[in-house]
Order: structure tokens, then C-alpha cells, then sequence
């Protein structure tokens, strides 16, 4: 198994697409919604810069903790999982890898937007907080992984792509991670603090200001992420 | 590894398996023996369920029911053990990696397997080794799920139309690597479609269709039912079953009063025609290739029922 990971690891890091999709991506939304559009105007928020890299790093890793199921959904269609079902491999194997090495695959985006903040965007913040946003905002998109194994095991090939882009922008929307929640209207605004991507991004927000995580945000997200292993499981197996 | 005893054992044994999907039955009532180190081709046209055999045999689905058993070990339990190599329809490669990644990562899941420069060789692609899979031809990728299937140290090989998408030179190519595993006294399988191939290359031939065998045998036995010929008259006043009836016959086709009768023995066949229909008239008798055999075999699909691969 491990041989599967350690090729699992070396493709995640070597696909040109998905690395400018996911970092290339939440940096260029950065610096416009920093630099070029004023979107902080009547948010209230204060320090705009920090809050939107926060956002941005959250957006991108949970494009990549998502897109894990893109590529199980092409490799199950493609027909990799039978050759790999004609091997000693334990049935669990495949995802387990997927999940190590897509889930690896978000630090750099994260990193990245969180470097530019620093470097471009002007973002001063107190060494300890810079060192817990990172492994905050990673677990804060693990619901989504969970979400990605379960459309991965439901669709095939090119709709799952498609069906995960719109589950990906939705959802980033509704969360308040291209525009920060405040700016939504008040009916929306309701929902969006039950979901997942806007408590995956409070984890950091928070973080911010030295807050801890609220019990909302934990809870919400368990919540979330029991609800799609539950979802991923299920699918899993009756794909098998 | 399989110790010598259990290799005198049978290397596939098939009892009673049946398969089915929905209303279509892939796979009826299918008893099937083989030895070690017979190489046996699984003939028959497309739905005829040889794909579903194969995918039964390698543990990928299960039977309906009935027993599958690999030199007596169920299938899963086969290639955990690294007994089976197999080489399924629509396996895929990843395109992103290069062709030793992928090989090598399939040895690494094998207890004892084969040095994966060893697999290259055998398969005839070493220097495809630092290739991605984009950059491979069809026939370089069957060659490469060749390397994956060897790469396993198999006792066993199951191949599901292993020569699929290659041309005659390709598939030449193919089988002659093949020869050096079967050299060794291993066991093949393989499913095809390809006559030739069958003749060619396995010691037995079993025959598929409907998802039922309808014949199996040695390579002799099938050239001799190709020995077969074909008897053509006029007779007035006809029927199929009154055909059917006549000694040695295969197949009938029946078209208003002339007939067309298959015939394993033509001469046997020939004297019961004429002594039961003494108005017969215009009588040829002409000889027919494998190929029309095969196709007398195999070929009639009876109405109602849809086509499975």
C-alpha cells in the first residue's frame, strides 16, 4: 500500500492543472478582491486583507480537498480501479491513498495564498497565528474531501467534474468565501452559517483575531463531515 | 506461490456458475475444468459471456451461483495469494504516470513478484519504461497491462480479449511473448473472438454462446468439426425439424425448399438425406472453413434476448 500512496503523492504534485486551479486561482481572486475591486466597503471588516486570505486559502484547499472525487470518478470510469481490484491491494486502499495524497496536496495552496498575504497583500500577524491558520484551514476543509470520495463513487467521468464545480462555487459562495457573508442578504445569510465552507472558513477567521473556534463552527462541521463519510461510504460500497 | 501438490490440481474449476443482470442471463449453468498448464480459449462472439466468466473467475463479480475455485483457492483469495495475473477488457492505465511507476507499484503489492525489469522484458516493452501512458499506442498499452498482469508471478493468466485494438503483426507480437510464460507450464485463459487466435495459440477450445458452452475440446476436435461441410439440396415440401432429424448435422437452414445442412459427417448425413427424401434433388456438398463453423455456433442470437459483453 504503500508504493500506492507514494505514486498517489508524486501525481498530485506533479499535475500541472489541478496546482494552477488551485493555487493560481484563489491567488488571482486574492489580489483582485484586495487590490483591484474595493469589495471590503460596508463589510466592516478592518483588516480586509487578512480576512480575504483567509477566505481565498480556504477557497482554494477545499477545491483541492473536493477534486480528490474528480479524479477517483475518471479513474473508476477509466477502469484503473478494476486493474487495481485484480491485486492484493486491500479494497480500502485506493481511497485511503486518494485521501492521504489529495489531502497533502492542499498545504500548498494553502501556503501559497497565505504568502502572498504576507508579501503582497501587507498582512501582519503575530507568528504563533500565522502557524495555527495552516493546519486550521486544512481540517476545516476535511467535510469536503468526505464530499468529493462521495460524488467520485456516484458519477462518472466528466460529470462529476461538473457536478463538483458547481457543488465547489456554491458552496464557496454560500460561505462567504468570495464575499464575506455580511454582504449577503439576511435570508441567506442564515443558511451560510450552517454551511460547511462558511464554518471551515470561521476557523480561520477567528484564528485572526486569537479567537478559538466557536462550538458552532465544530459542531456544524462534525456535523457535515460525519453526515458525508456516512454519504462516501455508502456510495463507495455500492460502487464496488 | 503454489507448492507442487496443489499444482496438480485443477488450475480453474467452474461448477454450475450462473450470472445474471436484470433479465439478461450473461452467464447459465457453466461447468468448466482446467488443467495446469493448458492454455484454454474461451471463444465466442460479443454477449456470449465470456467477459462475465473472466470477471467471475478473477473475483470481480460474484456469481449468481455455483463455485469458482483457483488451484483451489476462491478467487479473491487467489490473487491476494499472487496466483492470478489478469488482464481485464477495460482495464485502464493512468495517464499521468510513466509505465514503470505503474508496473513497479503493482510488484510492490505482490508478496513474491517478479523483478519489474524482468516483467518489461517479458512483455516486450523495456524501453517503454520512462514513457506516461499518453504517450503509448494501444497496442504498447495492452503490452503494458501485460507487464502488470506478469509483473504477479502468476500461476494462472486470465486475459479478456488481450489482442483487442491491434493489428495482425501486433497481435503476432503478443502471442509470442505469451509463449515464453506458457513455456514454463503455466496456465492460460483467455477470452476471444478471434478464431484464429484460438486455433493458434490454446490447447483447447471451449465455445460460448448465449452464455452457455456449447462446445469444448481440443484444438483437433475443433479443426475436425471445421472438417465439417455443407450439404445443399432441393426438397419439396421441407421443415427444419425433419433436417434437424438427419445424423452428424450442426445446423439447418431452411428457405422455402432448398436447404442448407451443416454436417460434421457429410457422407452419413448424405445417405439418411437421400433415403428419406428420395425427391431431393440439386445435391452439392461443399466444404466449409472454421470460420463458418464458428459462426453456425455461435452466431444465432435468439430473438428476444439483448446482447451482453
Amino acid at each position: 500500500m504503500g508504493s500506492l500512496l507514494r505514486l498517489e503523492i508524486a501525481r498530485t504534485f506533479r499535475n500541472p492543472v489541478s496546482m494552477v486551479f488551485l493555487i493560481g486561482f484563489p491567488l488571482a481572486l486574492y489580489l483582485l478582491w484586495t487590490k483591484v475591486l474595493p469589495v471590503s466597503a460596508g463589510t466592516g471588516i478592518t483588516d480586509f486583507a487578512a480576512y480575504s486570505m483567509v477566505s481565498m486559502a480556504t477557497y482554494g484547499s477545499l477545491g483541492g480537498a473536493l477534486f480528490i472525487g474528480g479524479a477517483i470518478a475518471l479513474e473508476r470510469t477509466g477502469g484503473w480501479l478494476r486493474q487495481l481490484a485484480v491485486t492484493p491491494l486491500p479494497g480500502h486502499g485506493y481511497v485511503v491513498a486518494k485521501l492521504v495524497a489529495g489531502m497533502l496536496g492542499v498545504l500548498p495552496s494553502i501556503v501559497a495564498v497565505l504568502a502572498a498575504g504576507a508579501a503582497l497583500g501587507g498582512v501582519r500577524l503575530a507568528g504563533t497565528t500565522w502557524v495555527v491558520l495552516v493546519p486550521l484551514i486544512w481540517l476545516g476543509v476535511l467535510p469536503f474531501a468526505a464530499l468529493g470520495v462521495a460524488l467520485g463513487y456516484s458519477l462518472a467521468g466528466q460529470s462529476a467534474n461538473m457536478a463538483m464545480i458547481v457543488v465547489y462555487f456554491g458552496l464557496s459562495v454560500l460561505g462567504g468565501l468570495w464575499v464575506p457573508v455580511e454582504a449577503l442578504p439576511d435570508g441567506l445569510r442564515a443558511v451560510a452559517e450552517y454551511s460547511p465552507a462558511y464554518q471551515a472558513g470561521s476557523l480561520g477567521w477567528r484564528a485572526l483575531d486569537g479567537l478559538a473556534p466557536t462550538g458552532t463552527a465544530v459542531a456544524v462541521l462534525a456535523g457535515w463531515t460525519l453526515l458525508f463519510c456516512a454519504l462516501a461510504v455508502w456510495r463507495y460500497r455500492r460502487a464496488l | 506461490m503454489i507448492s507442487q501438490a496443489e499444482r496438480r490440481d485443477a488450475a480453474v474449476r467452474v461448477q454450475g456458475l450462473r450470472k445474471h443482470y436484470g433479465a439478461v442471463h450473461a452467464v447459465k449453468e457453466v461447468d468448466l475444468t482446467s488443467k495446469a498448464g493448458e492454455v484454454v480459449a474461451l471463444l465466442g462472439p460479443n454477449g456470449a459471456g465470456k467477459s462475465t466468466m473472466v470477471d467471475m473467475i478473477v473475483g470481480l463479480t460474484k456469481p449468481d451461483s455455483g463455485i469458482v475455485q483457483v488451484f483451489g483457492l476462491p478467487p479473491r483469495q487467489a490473487v491476494l495469494e499472487g496466483v492470478i495475473g489478469a488482464m481485464l477488457q477495460e482495464g485502464a492505465l493512468l495517464d499521468d504516470a510513466t509505465v514503470i511507476e505503474m508496473v513497479g507499484m503493482v510488484a510492490s503489492l505482490h508478496k513474491n513478484p517478479l523483478p519489474v525489469r524482468e516483467a518489461l522484458r517479458k512483455a516486450g516493452i523495456e524501453d517503454l519504461a520512462r514513457r506516461r501512458s499518453t504517450k503509448l499506442s494501444t497496442g504498447q498499452k495492452q503490452r503494458v497491462r501485460f507487464a502488470v498482469a506478469l509483473v504477479a508471478d502468476p500461476d494462472l493468466l486470465l486475459l479478456d480479449e488481450p489482442t483487442a485494438g491491434m493489428d495482425v503483426r501486433r497481435r503476432r507480437e503478443f502471442w509470442h511473448s505469451m509463449q515464453e510464460f506458457t513455456a514454463s507450464g503455466r496456465t492460460v485463459m483467455f477470452a476471444t473472438h478471434y478464431l484464429e487466435e484460438a486455433e493458434e495459440f490454446a490447447d483447447r477450445v471451449v465455445f460460448l454462446r448465449d452464455g452457455s458452452t456449447v462446445a469444448d475440446g481440443s484444438v483437433a476436435q475443433v479443426r475436425s468439426l471445421a472438417a465439417g461441410r455443407t450439404l445443399r439440396a432441393t426438397v419439396s415440401g421441407v421443415s427444419e425439424p425433419a433436417m434437424r432429424a438427419l445424423p452428424s448435422v450442426v445446423n439447418v437452414e431452411v428457405r422455402q425448399d432448398k436447404v442448407a445442412v451443416l454436417s460434421s459427417d457429410s457422407d452419413t448425413t448424405l445417405r439418411a438425406l437421400l433415403s428419406r427424401f428420395q425427391h431431393a434433388r440439386d445435391v452439392e456438398v461443399v466444404g466449409v472453413g472454421l470460420d463458418e463453423a464458428f459462426l453456425a455456433l455461435t452466431s444465432r442470437t435468439r430473438t428476444g434476448e439483448s446482447e451482453l459483453s
